[in-house]
């Protein structure tokens, strides 16, 4: 019996929603520690002859404060 | 006339080592086997010796024992235990992962996300579950239920192994 999940979503999407789901199971403070991890940022910038274009970002970081500035 | 058959000798190629087949080895109480158990965000063990390592694989619980048969194993949500000696084991829940046996006796154990059994709150499981086997029989789109899905499916297997 093949999983339900293949037919929607790529093995990445199926291993972060368990995570989720794991951390969620957590006691109080393990879970507040654990909940970070489930925070992702990212951005992107192309480089053409040693000169940085701008950076994209692709998913952004909560914005409470403590997410530093871009560089 | 004699002829003399002159028989090339053929280079003799060194018989590999593990080309003898025999039956299977019973497994020595001393053997043990290398094994590396990571997170993404830190080593639980790093190549240690233990005796055995109960893996909640896709295809079925296994037990993997020193020498076993190299083997690629998907892990589903369950409980992973690793026994370093006898009478002395440990218990991590697993969210999903990559067990990998290795044929020179080790193994790595790539898991995404676990934590001691004691570390998670049966309420926090019951109520989760209830919430997730709600949207999975609700009517939102086939993806909302699908991912509902999976999350039973790691609730359903943590209260097991809590209970």
């Amino acid at each position: 019996m093949s999983s339900l999940w293949r037919q929607f979503m790529t093995y990445n999407r199926y291993s972060q929603i368990a995570a989720r789901a794991l951390r969620a199971g957590l006691k109080e403070d393990a879970r507040v520690q654990a909940e970070k991890r489930g925070f992702t940022a990212l951005r992107y910038q192309e480089w053409e002859n040693g000169k940085g274009g701008e950076q994209i970002w692709v998913d952004k970081p909560q914005d409470d404060g403590r997410a530093k500035p871009a560089v | 006339m004699a002829f003399r058959l002159a028989v090339r000798a053929l280079p003799r190629r060194a018989m590999p080592v593990l080309g003898r087949r025999g039956y299977a080895e019973a497994v020595g109480a001393a053997d043990k086997i290398k094994l590396s158990l990571v997170l993404p965000y830190s080593t639980i063990f790093s190549s240690e010796e233990v005796t055995q390592v109960n893996l909640p694989a896709v295809t079925g619980d296994m037990g993997v024992l020193a020498n076993h048969v190299a083997t690629i194993e998907p892990l589903r949500p369950g409980v992973l235990e690793v026994i370093e000696s006898v009478g002395q084991s440990k218990k991590w829940f697993v969210s999903s992962g990559l067990a990998t046996v290795h044929p020179d006796n080790t193994m790595t154990i790539n898991v995404i996300e676990g934590a001691p059994l004691e570390d998670f709150s049966a309420e926090a499981v019951r109520s989760n579950l209830a919430e997730a086997q709600r949207v999975a029989a609700g009517n939102g789109s086939e993806v909302e239920k699908v991912e509902a899905g999976i999350e039973v499916e790691v609730y359903e297997a943590l209260q097991a192994a809590l209970r």
